[in-house]
């Protein structure tokens, strides 16, 4: 697995648990809001570093042979 | 109700219904250009179908800020919800996220190393011309009503009425600066299609869908702050004709008005912004 898949996986268990911690226990207000500010976020952003389709290993090679005409 | 639901609620709620919106308005603004258009629900398709397609990192992005920056506009637009509808907090924090939003726009363009996002990137910078209008229309609530906090707002065209009618020239401002961040809008220069689609062109996959989710955000907390602030004490069906009826009013002027070149969609602004504030404080005086 590659680093930006474990990266994911951490945060996307790390957000959902922040996020259902703060369902159930009800902290103070000022957690609540820290949670909802990062932890809903990176939640959309993991999951969906987590559920994006890859190309296969075959595709690879043959986009980094394609001519990079540069910026 | 448990504050996080409250805040996921209203997240999710502010999602779909920014989507909706941004579907009709491609509705709209197809069917006045002789076009069949594309379903209402293509928005929210998209931004769906974007998470699941594949996704690729640019070899001249700048990691990881390349993809921090997408979570940071998410960041923003779910603490304007908290703002808003959650707690009816301070309109100045609107107006920082609102100021964050250009810098995110900024930053979007110059880590993806496209020429067209940092073109986009440079005039974020040349459109924060268009933050005038925002903040004059801050002033000119607070000398009106003697508060900037939104549940403050509330109370007070509970007594005297909507603000709409008392200081109109501070609600036409504000409408200009909502249609600055519509799409197709003419002062949407910073995703204007002469250079692709802007700060966004080299966000693909799920970025793009990341960013398209906050976006709807966005539109959605815009039209509800203007409808909370120049309309007061609104029911849930008002706020949705209220939006329904602005996304269609600027769906036809975008599907009308050619998109503007930079200098040209600045000024227009700032003239916006000058007949407002002089007309404002001449209606405050009289």
């Amino acid at each position: 697995m590659d680093k930006l898949k474990t990266t994911s996986w951490i945060l996307l268990i790390a957000s959902f648990a922040s996020i259902v911690y703060a369902i159930i226990f009800n902290p103070v207000s000022w957690i609540v809001y820290a949670i909802s500010l990062v932890s809903i976020p990176l939640f959309i952003l993991s999951l969906g570093l987590v559920t994006m389709a890859k190309g296969s290993k075959d595709e690879e090679e043959e986009k980094r042979r394609e001519p990079f005409i540069g910026y | 109700m448990n504050l996080m639901t409250n805040i996921l609620i209203n997240v999710i709620i502010a999602f779909f219904i920014g989507s909706l919106l941004f579907g009709l308005q491609r509705k709209i603004m197809a069917r006045i250009q002789g076009r069949p258009g594309p379903p209402i629900i293509q928005h929210i398709l998209h931004t769906f179908k974007f998470f699941i397609k594949e996704s690729a990192f640019p070899y001249t992005a700048a990691m990881p800020f390349y993809i921090a920056i997408t979570a940071m506009l998410s960041m923003i637009w779910v603490a304007a919800v908290i703002v808003g509808p959650v707690t009816g907090g301070s309109l100045l924090l609107i107006f920082g996220i609102y100021a964050v939003h250009k810098i995110v726009e900024h930053n979007a363009g110059s880590s993806s190393g496209s020429p067209y996002g940092k073109l986009s990137c440079v005039r974020a910078v040349y459109s924060a011309a268009a933050e005038i209008p925002l903040f004059a229309v801050l002033v000119i609530i607070y000398f009106k009503t003697g508060t900037m906090n939104i549940t403050g707002l509330i109370n007070y065209q509970t007594v005297h009425g909507p603000l709409l009618y008392a200081i109109p020239l501070a609600a036409l401002m504000f409408f200009v600066l909502i249609m600055s961040k519509a799409p197709y809008s003419p002062f949407a220069i910073t995703k204007g299609k002469d250079i692709v689609s802007g700060y966004e062109t080299e966000h693909f996959g799920l970025l793009r869908g990341y960013l398209m989710m906050s976006e709807s955000i966005a539109w959605y907390m815009l039209l509800w702050v203007f409808l909370t602030v120049f309309l007061g004490p609104i029911s849930i069906p008002v706020y949705l004709i209220g939006m329904i009826v602005m996304s269609s009013i600027i769906a036809f002027i975008n599907a009308t008005t050619p998109l503007l070149n930079p200098n040209h969609s600045i000024m227009m602004q700032v003239t916006f912004a000058f007949i407002g504030i002089v007309g404002s404080f001449a209606l405050l005086m009289i």
